[in-house]
């Protein structure tokens, strides 16, 4: 049922080893600034399409955490002539779906729809875009009820840990350290003025990426989305921010209590990469062996040799700003240090050892056999690659260059990066759990220590 | 009007165009195989579906299907412990698998390269699994865990337990997936050596593969790798039915939280239930998407709710139409449940009109059709219609079905089941941590 897109794909990536392709796609600039993403793809009918803003975290006011998502949340709340309900109701008649969020450094909408309703779907989205009319009443409606969804969050640690180690590891003033989403004092001091004057400097042509992926024909579905686009002011390119490079001249934990919690939840980090790093690649690699997959070597230490988790793992950021490289998991309270120490015996172990040879060629091949339907098998993951490209002053040859970068790697330079950025000094530590329990025993990773309850409003301790 | 041109374009396109391609054969063991060629990108999903879940356990055991699906990573005859996950990263691939109340399915996404290797891997720990003690004490470690992540530390799924152990009083799906805590800490080797000679026959597998093959070349490496694994007795009939509910159940749970949840639940029968299509319609009715009827009432209206979840889910033996509520803060359980049956009742007395109707179908319609995207999805949905619709085959039949439903259809079987007698209703209510330290 797939065969046209067969075609497409196949002449791509003949084999494992050969190099993939990004399909072809076209890129313009509008008069209004806006950029316009094209890439037809003809598998199945359905057509996806990734209207991104730049700014998110980046781009927000002192104080008002979360508001470029509280503002796109917004935006499909009345538009033109449409209410918030019929806006619902427009998009489920079609069988259309729409998801709007932010992140650390953009706002934005995610469509998907059947080909054949791309002009009903884009008039909706246009008016989204353009002519948003945000409601009084929908405005208090969607505060009230993102401060819920703060406490809900806080009900549940395996969600809530990610949230107080970007509070613990990113200074006061970093945009990274809210993690791009609001809080309880945030939402308290957002309303419409400042929510409306957010969507101003945000929703502009300057800042527009706009993609789309899928079944189409340009030459029918460029003016449509064109004249979509044309209706919203060029408005200015939003600063990008530039906070000062991340330096821990000290161990420091937080530790986060929730005394009914049976299980500790910790994340361990040192400062890490941004997307354009010419190290990626390889600490891609390094991270791959690290935590990056189930035969990782936290994963087999921690769970597989020892029992103590069902999962531990390590992340490593790639964003426009310089993130963190951290180790995750869990474990139950008795076994807390227990499983940080293990934990901390791994990473000694890789700075010790290194990798070889062979964990190089198993770490190349598993990131090239997943490569391909994680990224490029559907018209939405081709739509989030080439957003991620784009706010990152990225071109194609980032992916059409990835396997042949992969490949010529040499397990003295992937040491020699890792060498470079993984560390065990002066680690920054974030637990969350019965903090009575392990107070005691875990002063021991860090002199700094800053104990707070997750009862107190925010994800962070104010002076640290 | 512009949305009666939208029912036109899409039921006849939904109907014509996903029909899905399917080389079907059955081994002499017993085994199916089900073949779907997909040459988007050089990768292939290999399922295989095991027809044993937690209906088929025992008080006292109950979790070792789950249980089991973590063994099965920890060595084999001729690929021993960590082998079949450092092989299989090692050539491109990854896996994961999932336990159900009705199967255990293992799932497999690798680069086509790997083919061959999957197929003998596969075989090696369907045919001649390890029973290592010291590994079997540390995977209880990693299942309490799981336990501990996913029901003590998550007051949804601690009250999704609770709902279960209160709306089933004889059926196994009284007791949870992952198991009791006392349970995961008791079974034995014997235990677990039962549960593989009962679950892991054959003959009661079905496999998928979906992506970069030809049918030839799977068949081939089937009959070669597979076809040499007796056949086994399968599991026994589960003989327990539900007796019928004679009155509401209401189940609480005090535990320290910000926010309560709701969880109500009514009786249902089965995925071959000839009015399981009505159950998706009503479902989608319900709590599809923004504008269903509870989302806009509950969430946007009266705001007593984040959000509306819950549903359907095809099941071997009847099963549940299940609504979950996260409740917004100063809002009480008792407002939500009031307003939820008000909607039932007016779902089983007044008909749907027929644009609403038809919204619902597209709806049902474009969602399935994204379920098709990926090869893995298509594996999945494949190895699902064939365990419990009976035919992979049933796929192309789903969206005639979902077509054919009307709006007295919908009046009948809200009525038949929207009833209090058949209502099982679980609460969480938050306390206050201070409490709790007394």
């Amino acid at each position: 049922m797939k065969a046209r897109g067969a075609i497409l794909l196949l002449l791509a990536m003949t084999s494992m080893t050969a190099q993939v392709r990004l399909p072809e796609f076209t890129r313009e600039q509008l008069p209004n600034g806006a950029t316009l993403i094209l890439l037809p793809r003809h598998d199945v009918p359905l057509i996806s399409v990734r209207a991104v803003f730049r700014g998110g975290a980046e781009a927000e006011p002192a104080g008002l955490n979360g508001i470029s998502a509280v503002t796109v949340e917004l935006m499909r709340r009345g538009a033109g002539k449409r209410t918030a309900e019929q806006i619902d109701l427009d998009l489920d008649f079609l069988g259309a779906t729409i998801q709007s969020g932010a992140n650390r450094n953009a706002a934005f909408f995610a469509l998907e729809f059947l080909s054949r309703t791309a002009p009903e779907a884009m008039s909706i989205l246009g008016d989204i875009l353009a002519r948003p009319t945000f409601p009084e009443e929908e405005v208090r409606k969607v505060l009230a009820r993102t401060a819920d969804q703060v406490r809900a969050a806080k009900d549940n640690p395996a969600m809530a840990i990610g949230r107080y180690f970007n509070g613990a590891f990113f200074p006061a003033g970093h945009p990274y350290r809210h993690s791009g989403a609001p809080d309880e004092s945030s939402v308290s001091r957002m309303n419409r003025e400042e929510i409306l004057k957010h969507f101003r400097r945000m929703a502009t042509g300057k800042n527009l990426i706009f993609i789309a992926a899928g079944d189409f024909d340009p030459q029918q579905f460029a003016p449509l989305a064109r004249r979509i686009l044309t209706e919203i002011p060029a408005g200015e390119t939003l600063p990008a921010a530039q906070p000062p490079a991340l330096r821990f001249p000290q161990p420091r934990l937080l530790l986060v209590d929730k005394p009914d919690a049976t299980q500790t939840y910790f994340r361990i980090g040192m400062p890490g990469i941004d997307r354009r790093h010419p190290d990626r690649i390889a600490l891609l690699v390094v991270n791959t062996l690290f935590g990056g997959r189930f035969t990782s070597m936290l994963n087999d230490a921690l769970r597989v040799n020892a029992g103590l988790t069902y999962g531990a793992n390590s992340l490593l950021d790639q964003d426009r700003l310089p993130g963190a490289i951290a180790i995750n998991s869990y474990t139950p309270t008795a076994t807390t240090v227990q499983a940080i120490d293990l934990a901390l015996e791994v990473l000694q172990r890789l700075l010790r050892e290194g990798i070889s040879q062979d964990q190089l060629d198993s770490a190349r091949a598993y990131i090239k056999g997943n490569f391909p339907t994680e990224r490029l098998e559907t018209a939405d993951q081709l739509c989030a690659l080439l957003a991620d490209l784009e706010l990152n002053g990225l071109d194609r040859s980032d992916v059409d260059t990835f396997f042949q970068k992969l490949d010529a790697l040499t397990a003295a330079q992937v040491n020699a990066v890792l060498r470079r950025h993984f560390t065990a000094d002066n680690l920054q530590f974030c637990l969350v759990g019965n903090a009575s329990a392990i107070r005691g025993q875990v002063g021991k990773y860090a002199k700094a220590m800053k104990e707070i309850s997750v009862k107190d409003a925010g994800f962070s301790a104010p002076d640290f | 009007m512009r949305r009666i041109l939208a029912v036109l374009w899409l039921a006849p396109f939904a109907m014509s165009a996903q029909m899905v391609k399917v080389s079907e054969h059955t081994l002499s063991n017993g085994m199916k195989i089900l073949i779907h060629e997909d040459h988007d990108v050089p990768n292939v999903a290999l399922y295989l579906f095991f027809k044993i879940g937690s209906r088929n356990e025992r008080p006292g055991a109950t979790g070792i299907s789950h249980f089991f699906e973590h063994m099965m990573f920890n060595g084999a005859k001729k690929y021993g412990p960590k082998q079949f996950d450092i092989q299989m990263e090692k050539a491109g691939g990854r896996n994961n698998a999932y336990t159900t109340r009705d199967v255990t399915v293992y799932t497999d996404w690798f680069p086509r390269t790997a083919l061959e290797l999957m197929f003998d891997m596969e075989a090696d720990r369907i045919r001649d699994l390890s029973f290592d003690p010291k590994i079997v004490e540390s995977e209880r470690g990693v299942v309490s865990s799981e336990r501990r992540t996913s029901v003590e530390n998550n007051p949804f799924g601690l009250l999704y337990e609770q709902f279960f152990a209160t709306a089933y009083i004889a059926h196994p799906y009284q007791w949870p997936v992952i198991g009791w805590a006392s349970d995961i800490q008791s079974w034995t080797i014997e235990d677990l050596k039962a549960h593989y000679r009962m679950g892991y026959a054959p003959n009661n597998c079905v496999v998928v593969v979906s992506g970069d093959v030809r049918p030839g070349e799977v068949l081939a490496l089937a009959k070669k790798y597979f076809e040499p694994i007796p056949r086994q007795e399968p599991p026994p009939p589960v003989r327990t039915v539900e007796p019928p509910q004679l009155g509401e159940r209401r189940v609480n749970v005090h535990r320290p939280a910000n926010l309560p949840i709701l969880l109500v639940g009514f009786h249902i029968g089965s995925a071959r239930d000839p009015d399981y299509p009505v159950y998706e319609v009503m479902d989608t009715i319900l709590a599809g998407g923004r504008s269903s009827r509870l989302h806009q009432r509950l969430v946007e209206k009266e705001q007593l709710v984040l959000n509306v979840g819950g549903g359907i889910n095809p099941s071997l033996d009847p099963g549940q139409f299940l609504f979950s509520f996260q409740i917004r803060s100063g809002r009480q359980p008792a407002e939500v449940e009031k307003s939820l049956y008000e909607e039932l009742e007016r779902l089983a007395r007044d008909p749907v009109p027929p644009e609403e109707l038809q919204k619902v179908k597209n709806q049902i319609l474009a969602e399935f059709y994204r379920q098709l995207k990926t090869i893995a999805g298509k594996a999945n949905l494949l190895g699902s219609y064939e365990v419990f619709f009976g035919s992979w085959n049933e796929i192309n039949a789903a969206p005639a079905k979902i077509e054919k439903v009307t709006a007295d259809d919908v009046r009948r079987v809200a009525a038949k089941i929207f009833s209090p007698r058949n209502r099982t209703v679980a609460t969480l209510i938050p306390e206050q941590r201070e409490e709790v330290a007394k």
